[in-house]
């Protein structure tokens, strides 16, 4: 019903009849597409160094330095050079494609809901606790462990993110019908 | 019914500029090495403070608006930080991955160019070319900490309108209103 566009639902439930499920879809390959191009680069970097191109993997660590510390000691290894980020990180973004894959089987594209509170504070809890540790210097943690931390908390954002771009579309879809409603002339009944 | 539009700027700018002043900061600045923790976090601060202020229901939209404008705020303040802050910031960063290497480390290929090359010199093209990048991916982190801010600070239901509630029925005639 039209009156269910304007509807207003908390945002523990879904929210329902105000999405275009092609909209939706557009958004989770656009993401999709970028990620995968994303984590390319993280490997791309030790794979030019280890091509000897200097410059381009120079390039390629720049791009990543303003998010990671990129310390060689908790970075994995390929082609005899470390990835562009931590392990950690690449546990973020590995779980973020892992989440994107995930997204139409739990979500499908027909609606867009924004995950339980409880839920994302439940997958922060062990990346918490393993920073907050570390910087604390109670525990040193193995490389792999921050990678499945970084997963375990990475596979729940593709769940906010396309729901939230989604929703940004729907938003200026709906202002500008609203806008063009306005603006229409009266038309003098008589 | 047109949808009231919130206020985006005014909490972008105010949690941007903290975002980008702590991400700047020698030191500080490396909590963003933790999940991007400064512009995630300031992005949902932001969301909070637009939640706060607006009396409309915010949606995910919302979020990633506020989000997307935190993120450029703080990479535009980050930069401007960084400016005097360089030669610091190329030294410690520079102690720090020696550090990593006496461990059993290996420096990043070109890493050592860099911090040769570039100590307290900075073309303006290569500065443009790092606020551009920079700017791109806090504004990427920006949106999700903006929805994740909605989603943990934003209103949960507004008060049912008050059309929805059923009139009481009138009261019946008394003896005086008796033909």
């Amino acid at each position: 019903m039209a009156g269910d566009i304007h509807r207003i639902y908390p945002y523990n439930t879904p929210m329902r009849a105000a999405v275009d499920p092609k909209s939706v879809r557009t958004v989770w390959i656009s993401t999709l597409g970028g990620t995968v191009v994303w984590l390319a680069a993280i490997f791309l970097a030790p794979w030019l160094a280890g091509r000897g191109s200097g410059s381009a993997a120079r390039f390629v660590y720049a791009v990543f330095s303003p998010v990671c510390h990129q310390i060689p000691d908790r970075c994995f290894f390929l082609f005899g050079h470390p990835l562009a980020v931590c392990g950690r990180c690449l546990g973020i973004y590995a779980g973020f494609a892992a989440g994107l894959v995930l997204y139409p089987f739990v979500r499908g594209f027909a609606r867009i809901a924004l995950p339980a509170a409880r839920l994302f504070v439940l997958l922060t809890l062990p990346l918490a606790f393993d920073a907050v540790a570390g910087i604390l210097g109670l525990w040193r943690s193995p490389i792999g462990v921050r990678f499945a931390t970084g997963l375990v908390w990475g596979t729940i954002l593709p769940f906010y993110f396309v729901t939230g771009v989604a929703d940004f579309f729907r938003l200026r879809k709906e202002r500008a019908a609203s806008r063009a409603l306005e603006q229409a002339p009266q038309k003098k009944v008589e | 019914m047109n949808p009231q539009k919130p206020e985006y700027l005014r909490p972008a700018l105010i949690a941007g500029a903290v975002a980008g002043l702590l991400s700047g900061l020698p030191f500080i600045g490396a909590g963003n090495c933790i999940c991007c923790l400064w512009i995630v976090g300031g992005a949902a601060v932001a969301a909070k403070l637009l939640a706060a202020g607006t009396p409309v229901l915010l949606k995910a939209g919302d979020g990633a608006v506020v989000g997307a404008l935190t993120g450029i705020v703080a990479a535009v303040v980050d930069a401007i930080i960084s400016i005097p802050l360089r030669s610091f910031n190329l030294g410690l960063a520079q102690r720090i991955i020696d550090k990593a290497t006496e461990l059993g480390g290996e420096m990043p290929a070109g890493l050592d160019q860099i911090f040769n090359g570039s100590s307290g010199m900075l073309s303006p093209g290569w500065f443009l070319l790092s606020l551009f990048v920079t700017a791109a991916v806090f504004t990427v982190m920006g949106v999700l900490g903006g929805i994740i801010g909605i989603a943990l600070f934003g209103k949960k239901g507004l008060p049912p309108a008050p059309s929805a509630r059923v009139a009481p029925p009138p009261p019946p005639p008394g003896p005086s209103d008796a033909a």
